[in-house]
């Protein structure tokens, strides 16, 4: 139920948001379409109070523009005519003060009721239909007479001048046509005179008391009186003042324009002619609509209804800012407590960014530009083409900036408000969606159907899922290339025209193939790493490091830690899920897996050997402390028989053996183990083995062998442990003297080839050597009767000794001859 | 009056052994089955010397080694069926003045106490400091004005050559000589064949004042370099 509120309340947070900004917006950008101009706390007040139309500069032009007509029609100078050469020969545009061009004056009729009407908010479509008929009829009606003038005057398309009668008479004609046409309008009285004599009016209630007040009927507050080139206006019965300081400015020049354009003003005189016109004028307070029942033409024809819808549109100007501005306001009334609950608007903003992560990324895309596309395209479809070639132009002409600010501005102007809020909340929802939802493009249509696919090729073997891939990648090439076949044709076919479609094509097609390009290359990139990493691990495992790889230096020491890095090592196997090499990854795991432990199981089970060996030998030597001593005082009595004496004797010996017995199974049990202590240094094999013979060179003498050595002068520097391989030639030397036939001799050699020292002992075997025994075998020797005095482990010892100094021991046997070499890596000492 | 070592060994039968051993050499011995029993006799102070196992049941014998050396300063020879060399480094660390390994050579035992109680009762306060012209290494000491070398205060005879050899290596504790340089500077001769010279030499030397000449403790071979005096670390 709290999640429930919960849930609500961000709900209503977020609409209050949604509503706060919507409102704010929309009809701020209405506001400044409208209004830009009078955005000052003045204008905007009155605006608010409520303008008189008639205080309004439209108002003001509307009556300027009706006392040049009406003067133009007091002195016969109004005219036919559009723009070009008037009949007189000079050209004009639109007229100079007071030679109003009838055309340009119907136009101005009109055009301002349309304008007017145009602008109107409410209710302004099914009145401007109503005008138009009445426009077009006119039109016709100027077009033949114009025509017909045209055609008696006989001209071959040349406008030539006129007559003065003639003029005056088309001047009273088209007097009496605009006559006709406004005299209907009520909202207006008015009287024409010149010389004094009455000439158009449509009312008779306009009267000019004797000290020239202009005197109206009831409900016509806005009066003007011209006269002698002055005017005077009055307004609810107060004069005005309309010159000022007497001169005439306009707006673009001084500080302000003169408020009205009419003739009077020192700098603004009329002719004499004019001067004798006197016109009055009568404006209504509130306009009425006034139209005429025109039943045999369909419908009903407007009169001149300007004032009237000027009026109309001041008092619907004045609403429509009340509602912008109250919508404004409530908006920001909103956006207050939208702010203080934004935390509920956040996690609204998550919810709809979650209900968005389930829509796929091209599915927004395509919204996106669908929505995009629609509000857009009126714009697009009003400018079209033009809108670019505008553009090029500016580029061209280098007048980007002004365009930017035109083009800004009716951009701002041409679209509603609502497009605008509509706008900014797609906008708002595609930021929501990149904020809050980490890398979009994973649910994606592409990424469901590459996932899918990748997932089914992981199924198959590498080799073919290479095939695959390479197969892919040159059907996309080929595809690729046939897109642009086509289009080139369709291009050529077309004319230039489609070229930018083709364009279009083209690049589409491109970034389809880089894509997938792009993606086959860091595929096979990754196999490329892969199988790199393999052949690491593969070197790694043939080295004898049985580790994740990752700590190899580490675990290469340590051996026995190897079984505990099974679970790295599933680790390090992770790393390659879902790579091409997943399995092959996986599988050598698992050898290197059982490699390390059986390495493990076979440490351990050497390293219990040793401390059997150790336990045992401490456990034999115990009681042989006992023998030995208790043999030292039998062999010291003195009164003992000879025979008990040689008993004596044997016990001695045998002790003895025992003894030595013991301490070499222990070492060679413990070097087989690899736990022996070796003390490198760098030493001089010559050297060593000449100190060898020397130490033992009593035995040497003692015996029925004698040695020939051959060692070199010069030092043969190896890298070992001196006492440990002084045990090595101390064992083979007593095996030699022990094994070999009486009176031959034994060979002592230590050669060198630059690079190894090997040295080699000889000797010629007494017994017949038993082919194919291996003489490194622990408790093997000469003879199988084991009689004779060693333990039986010399040579399994010079043997381990050897290695663990990192030498190689080899042992030949030919015929007689027995052999054993031991090798060692010279050091490069002086170079 | 006799000189008493305490021997401790749990094995009864080795504990008669050395008991007989020393007895014949002139010796008082006192027994001991385990460490405390040990430490309880060595309470009268008449003890001089202990000999002592290092797996014994209640007390082991590295521990209670340690408890003699809070008390006392006798010497104490650790006798022990392991003989690794880091097990000896581990006896002599904890105090003992020497270490011999099971199973032991009776004569060399002998000697051993021999050694230990001489500098112990006769030559202990000789050794508090060196005099000039003395050079003393472990249980010798040479005294180069005399050329003379004493093993535990008693003077080795030696050859001329011999006494040559010595006078090198003892002014040069720790020095390795290869066999050439000994041969050129104590027969003053270009070497030839000095290998075979030198070691038969050193080997006599050896004879005369190492406690066990096949396990030598002063003069070592430096297998594939030479020879040198061994300088003993521990030096009472």
């Amino acid at each position: 139920m709290d999640t429930k509120w919960k849930n609500r309340k961000n709900v209503v947070s977020f609409m209050v948001f949604v509503l706060g900004v919507s409102l704010v917006l929309g009809n701020a950008i209405y506001f400044l379409q409208n209004w830009s101009d009078r955005l000052s706390p003045g204008q905007l007040g009155k605006m608010l109070e409520g303008e008189d139309y008639q205080s309004r500069g439209r108002f003001r032009g509307y009556i300027s523009n009706r006392l040049e007509v009406f003067l133009d029609m007091a002195t016969d100078s109004l005219r036919f005519g559009g723009y070009g050469y008037s009949y007189d020969g000079s050209y004009y545009g639109y007229g100079g003060y007071g030679t109003s061009d009838y055309d340009a004056m119907l136009n101005d009729i009109l055009m301002n009721q349309v304008t007017e009407e145009a602008t109107a908010v409410v209710g302004s479509e099914a009145i401007q239909e109503e005008v138009w008929p009445y426009w077009e009829d006119w039109n016709e009606r100027w077009y033949w007479e114009y025509d017909t003038d045209w055609d008696t005057d006989g001209s071959d398309g040349n406008s030539k001048a006129l007559t003065p009668e003639k003029r005056k008479e088309l001047a009273r004609k088209a007097a009496e046509q605009y006559h006709d046409l406004i005299k209907g309008d009520a909202n207006l009285l008015y009287k024409v005179s010149y010389d004094g004599k009455e000439l158009y009016t449509n009312s008779g209630e306009l009267m000019v008391s004797a000290d020239g007040i202009l005197s109206a009927p009831e409900g016509y507050n806005f009066l003007l009186y011209y006269k002698d080139g002055k005017v005077r206006i009055w307004k609810d019965g107060q004069e005005l003042d309309v010159y000022g300081d007497g001169y005439y400015r306009d707006g673009t020049t001084g500080n302000g324009s003169s408020d009205w354009y009419v003739p009077g003003y020192r700098n603004f005189q009329v002719d004499e002619k004019m001067k004798k016109a006197e016109i009055c004028m009568a404006v209504a307070r509130e306009p009425l609509l006034y139209t005429e029942g025109t039943y045999g033409r369909g419908g009903y024809l407007q009169k001149d209804n300007s004032l009237y819808w000027m009026q109309y549109n001041a008092v619907a100007e004045r609403q429509n800012v009340i509602r912008c501005l109250g919508g404004l306001a409530a908006g920001l009334v909103l956006l207050l407590p939208a702010f203080l609950v934004r935390k509920g608007k956040r996690q609204a903003d998550q919810g709809i960014a979650r209900l968005q992560a389930k829509i796929w990324v091209e599915c927004k895309v395509v919204l996106l530009f669908g929505i995009l596309y629609a509000l857009f395209y009126q714009f697009i479809h009003v400018y079209g083409s033009d809108l670019w070639l505008e553009f090029a132009y500016a580029y061209e002409y280098d007048y980007m900036s002004l365009l930017d600010s035109w083009y800004g501005g009716e951009l701002l102007r041409r679209f509603p408000s609502g497009f605008w809020v509509l706008l900014f909340w797609t906008v708002y929802l595609v930021g929501n969606d990149i904020r809050y939802n980490k890398k979009p493009w994973k649910k994606s249509l592409a990424a469901k159907l590459y996932q899918t696919f990748s997932d089914r090729e992981l199924k198959r073997p590498l080799s073919r899922r290479m095939v695959h891939r390479n197969a892919l990648s040159f059907g996309v090439a080929v595809a690729y290339g046939v897109l642009l076949l086509f289009g080139a044709a369709w291009a050529f076919r077309n004319g230039h025209g489609s070229a930018w479609m083709v364009g279009l094509v083209i690049i589409m097609g491109m970034t389809a193939f880089l894509v997938v390009e792009y993606l086959i290359g860091t595929k096979n990139v990754e196999v490329a790493r892969d199988v790199e990493a393999l052949s690491d691990r593969i070197d790694d495992i043939r080295s004898g490091n049985y580790g994740t790889g990752a700590d190899s230096d580490s675990e290469a020491e340590d051996g026995r830690d190897a079984g505990k890095d099974s679970s790295q090592a599933g680790q390090g196997a992770a790393l390659y899920v879902g790579h091409d090499l997943e399995t092959v990854m996986a599988r050598l795991e698992d050898i290197r897996h059982g490699m390390a432990k059986a390495v493990d199981e076979q440490m351990k089970s050497e390293r219990m050997k040793v401390e059997l060996i150790a336990n045992v030998s401490h456990d034999i030597k115990t009681p042989l402390t006992s023998i030995i001593s208790y043999v030292e005082f039998l062999k010291e009595e003195e009164n003992l028989p000879d025979h008990v004496k040689d008993y004596v004797a044997i016990l001695d010996e045998k002790a003895q053996r025992l003894k030595n017995m013991v301490q070499d199974v222990f070492a060679v049990s413990k070097a087989a183990s690899g736990e022996l202590p070796v003390h490198m240094e760098e030493l001089d094999f010559g050297k060593l083995l000449r100190q060898t013979l020397a130490d033992m060179e009593e035995q040497i003498a003692g015996s029925r062998v004698s040695f020939r050595t051959e060692l070199p002068d010069t030092p043969v520097m190896i890298r070992a442990d001196g006492q440990r391989l002084y045990r090595v030639f101390q064992n083979l030397f007593q095996n030699a003297l022990q094994y070999s036939l009486d009176g031959s001799r034994v060979h002592v050699t230590l050669q060198t080839d630059g690079k190894l020292a090997v040295a080699s002992v000889k000797n010629t075997s007494s017994m017949e050597i038993e082919v194919g025994k291996d003489f490194t075998e622990r408790f093997a020797r000469g003879d199988a009767s084991r009689t004779d005095g060693g333990s039986g482990l010399g040579m399994s010892i010079a043997q381990s000794f050897t290695e663990a100094c990192g030498g190689q021991f080899c042992w030949e046997t030919n015929a007689d001859l027995f052999v054993v070499t031991v090798s060692f890596r010279i050091l490069q000492l002086f170079s | 009056m006799k000189e008493c070592v305490l021997v401790v060994d749990d094995d009864r039968e080795i504990v008669k052994a050395i008991s007989i051993l020393l007895e014949g050499e002139g010796y008082e011995v006192l027994k001991a089955y385990d460490g405390l029993k040990a430490l309880d006799i060595l309470t009268t102070g008449r003890v001089q010397l202990v000999l002592i196992d290092v797996m014994m049941p209640k007390l082991d014998g590295l521990s209670a080694l340690m408890r003699i050396r809070q008390k006392a300063n006798i010497p104490v020879i650790v006798l022990s069926a392991k003989s690794e060399d880091t097990d000896k480094v581990l006896g002599l660390s904890m105090g003992a003045d020497d270490y011999v390994s099971k199973p032991y050579n009776p004569a060399e035992l002998a000697a051993r106490v021999k050694s230990q109680l001489r500098r112990y009762t006769l030559l202990g306060d000789i050794h508090a400091g060196e005099r000039a012209g003395e050079i003393t290494n472990g249980r010798l000491t040479y005294h180069t004005d005399e050329r003379i070398l004493y093993a535990d205060g008693e003077a080795v005879k030696l050859t001329a050559t011999e006494t040559k050899i010595v006078d090198l290596l003892m002014r040069n504790l720790g020095r390795i000589f290869p066999a050439e340089e000994i041969y050129r500077r104590v027969w003053e001769e270009e070497a030839f064949a000095s290998e075979n010279t030198v070691m038969v030499h050193i080997r006599r030397i050896r004879e005369k004042l190492e406690l066990n000449p096949k396990e030598p403790e002063y003069i070592k071979v430096v297998w594939g370099i030479g020879y040198k005096m061994e300088k003993q670390e521990k030096c009472r």
